[in-house]
């Protein structure tokens, strides 16, 4: 058989769709969680690069991974309140201002790091510390379900919490009902005496503690090292993914799935003799193909709605 | 009322700043006698742990040794500044103007005619000579195709070795930043090497499309692991790190390039430098160092392209105490065998660019 081919089939494959869709899926719920509450936060890009600065900074300097993951999560949950001040305070449009959050910390990053070990492009001066891959023991002994299943970093593991505890956060919490309300309607929202702005801070600062997992998860999960933007991309994907996923827990996590997947045969492809900027294609083709795709549905649906409220209406007219 | 304030404030602003730049000329041209001042512009920033660091340092040594002035003006990765900031360059007290790579060619061979009193060196790329009024540019090219052919030589005499870590299947790997010629030159040398020593060698080729995408060099180099790879070669810059640490993962070879890789990451890192054989050296430092030395003297063959082969020590594989650990006697002597038959042109190493 085709060593490609072969390659694909194997279960290592399926391991590295999940390692490529763990950062997506971090910063897509960051994403969803804002868009829910109305103010879509596309900053992913630089809270991300931040986090990972921050913990590989920390862990350098600290050599504990505790503080390291406290620090990088707390940087991104800082970068979610800047942006909350920005828009909510000084009411600047939230896409200017996270576009400037995200020229920011590309350049703040790599001023810091030049400070901190006298290099600009990478930390791999600094002796940075890992997440730790994580062995499930019963499932281990699987065959080709075990391979795909354990061994992946702890982020990654994570990530299927984050999932979770967005769903929960959502649909079963007060502030989640809030935020929904917020997101629906503003004004109704106030009109019962809900702090529109409050809750929009929240959602803001949610978003950035989901997206500071990402961040930890590429410099010190996915590599050990920080390097300049990082991120390369992945704070955008994300947000193509949310807004696949309809901002809903399933409907994120799949779309981050299919991402992962789509990345990651990219990846094997790319040992291929095809021109490699087809194979780069491939992950955006398909982006704008889901996204093409979900679009049609959604205006289907919105027609199909129409359609019935007018025939609804018609029935109410003759009788 | 109010308008007339902001008039005057700008006003005084404007004079302030001419002041300030008359000041700064003046301070400037008080030392008696003049050093040479010498600008590198580099197209990114340093930090790269390979081709801008390298060109760094070439000229930081010249600093120290001819007593020159230099000074290294990181332009960053967007484009739009480049032309802007080399005019500004040319314009200003500089006697030589370094830049690097094809990007810049273009920049380069429009200022130099404007400013014949100034001399630019283009490295890792040519001007155009045809187009004349170039007779003030020196250009270095770097023939990475030959220390690539070599590295490529290795990678796959150790691929059909039974050294410890390697697999049955002949595959090697070659990690690309983008597929452009410089790169491609890299690749061509290094399949060209491979073949030359089993022409049942396989060389799987991956481009990570970017240089600065760590995670990215290392997915893929890891799907190339998974596909029978044993050793793969970098050459993506920041991108290509990220095939040092995938090497490290899966306990698997990997190869260097521009600066000895090993020597950078034999502190930090231990676990990773142990798996990097050589590093294809391609030595920028030496060659604008040399530049240098060459302008003072006033031996600087400009208004002409000069290539760096394995003759020149433009480039070659890294020696090392890991390199001579790892590898056998025999290889060693092997490739040593091969970087004189280059250098006697009894072998002809193929090129990316078009000759």
């Amino acid at each position: 058989m085709n060593p490609l081919l072969q390659s694909i089939l194997s279960a290592e494959f399926g391991f590295a769709i999940f390692r490529v869709m763990t950062p997506l899926l971090f910063a897509a719920i960051g994403v969803s969680i804002s868009h829910l509450a109305g103010t879509i936060n596309i900053s992913m890009e630089g809270t991300m690069l931040v986090s990972a600065f921050v913990g590989v900074l920390v862990s350098a300097f600290t050599n504990s991974l505790i503080l390291a993951l406290l620090a990088g999560v707390a940087a991104g949950v800082a970068m979610g309140a800047i942006l909350s001040y920005f828009h909510l305070r000084l009411k600047a449009d939230i896409i200017l201002a996270a576009i400037a959050l995200n020229m920011f910390a590309s350049g703040i990053t790599v001023f810091l790091l030049f400070l901190a070990t006298g290099d600009k492009g990478s930390s791999s001066s600094l002796k940075s510390m890992l997440f730790p891959e994580v062995h499930i023991p019963l499932i281990k002994s699987i065959p080709v379900l075990g391979t795909i299943i354990s061994g992946h970093n702890i982020m990654t593991y994570g990530a299927f919490l984050a999932i979770i505890l967005f769903y929960i956060i959502t649909f079963k919490t007060p502030l989640g009902l809030r935020i929904r309300a917020v997101g629906q309607n503003p004004h109704a929202a106030e009109s019962v005496g809900i702090n529109v702005n409050r809750i929009r801070m929240w959602a803001l600062m949610l978003s950035g503690f989901f997206g500071a997992f990402g961040g930890l998860y590429l410099s010190m999960g996915y590599v050990s090292w920080f390097a300049r933007d990082m991120t390369a991309g992945r704070g955008w994907i994300a947000i193509a993914a949310a807004t696949l996923g309809g901002y809903m827990p399933l409907g994120t996590f799949l779309a981050s799935l299919l991402f992962g997947a789509v990345n990651a045969l990219a990846i094997y492809f790319a040992s291929l003799q095809i021109p490699s900027e087809l194979i780069a294609l491939i992950p955006y083709l398909a982006t704008v193909i889901a996204l093409t795709i979900y679009s049609a549905q959604a205006q289907k649906k919105r027609h199909r709605k129409v359609e019935e409220a007018k025939q609804v209406g018609t029935i109410k007219e003759t009788t | 009322m109010k308008k007339v304030l902001y008039v005057l404030l700008a006003v005084l602003l404007a004079l302030s700043v001419l002041g300030l730049a008359t000041c700064k000329k003046k301070e400037e041209a008080a030392p008696g006698e003049k050093k040479i001042r010498v600008a590198l512009y580099v197209n990114g920033t340093l930090g790269d742990k390979a081709f801008f660091d390298s060109a760094h340092r070439g000229i930081k040594q010249a600093e120290e040794e001819f007593g020159v002035y230099t000074k290294t003006i990181e332009g960053t990765y967007e484009e739009a500044n480049w032309e802007p900031d080399l005019a500004q360059l040319a314009e200003g007290d500089w006697d030589v103007i370094i830049a690097g790579t094809w990007q810049l060619v273009q920049i380069v061979e429009k200022l130099a005619p404007k400013h014949p009193e100034k001399m630019f060196v283009i490295y890792d790329s040519s001007a155009d000579y045809s187009k004349g009024g170039l007779d003030n540019v020196y250009s270095i090219l770097y023939a990475q195709n030959e220390g690539s052919f070599l590295v490529g030589a290795l990678a796959a005499l150790i691929t059909s070795s039974d050294m410890p870590k390697v697999n049955p299947e002949k595959v090697i790997g070659f990690l690309g930043g983008m597929d452009i010629p410089v790169i491609n030159d890299f690749k061509v040398g290094y399949i060209q090497g491979a073949k030359h020593i089993d022409p049942d060698v396989e060389v799987l080729v991956s481009y990570a499309n970017a240089f600065n995408d760590p995670g990215k060099g290392k997915e893929l180099v890891l799907a190339q692991y998974e596909q029978g790879v044993d050793i793969a070669f970098n050459v993506a810059a920041e991108t290509g790190i990220g095939l040092l640490d995938a090497a490290k993962d899966k306990d698997r070879y990997a190869i260097g390039v521009d600066s000895d890789q090993y020597i950078l990451f034999k502190e930090t890192d231990p676990a990773k430098a142990d798996n990097i054989v050589t590093s294809m050296m391609k030595n920028v430092d030496d060659s604008l160092y040399r530049a240098v030395k060459m302008y003072i003297e006033g031996t600087l063959p400009v208004g002409e392209a000069e290539v760096l082969g394995i003759a020149k020590d433009g480039v070659g594989v890294a020696d090392n105490e890991n390199y001579r650990k790892l590898i056998p006697e025999e290889f060693r002597s092997r490739i040593k065998e091969l970087e004189d038959k280059i250098l006697s042109g009894e072998i002809k190493v193929d090129t990316a660019f078009g000759q």
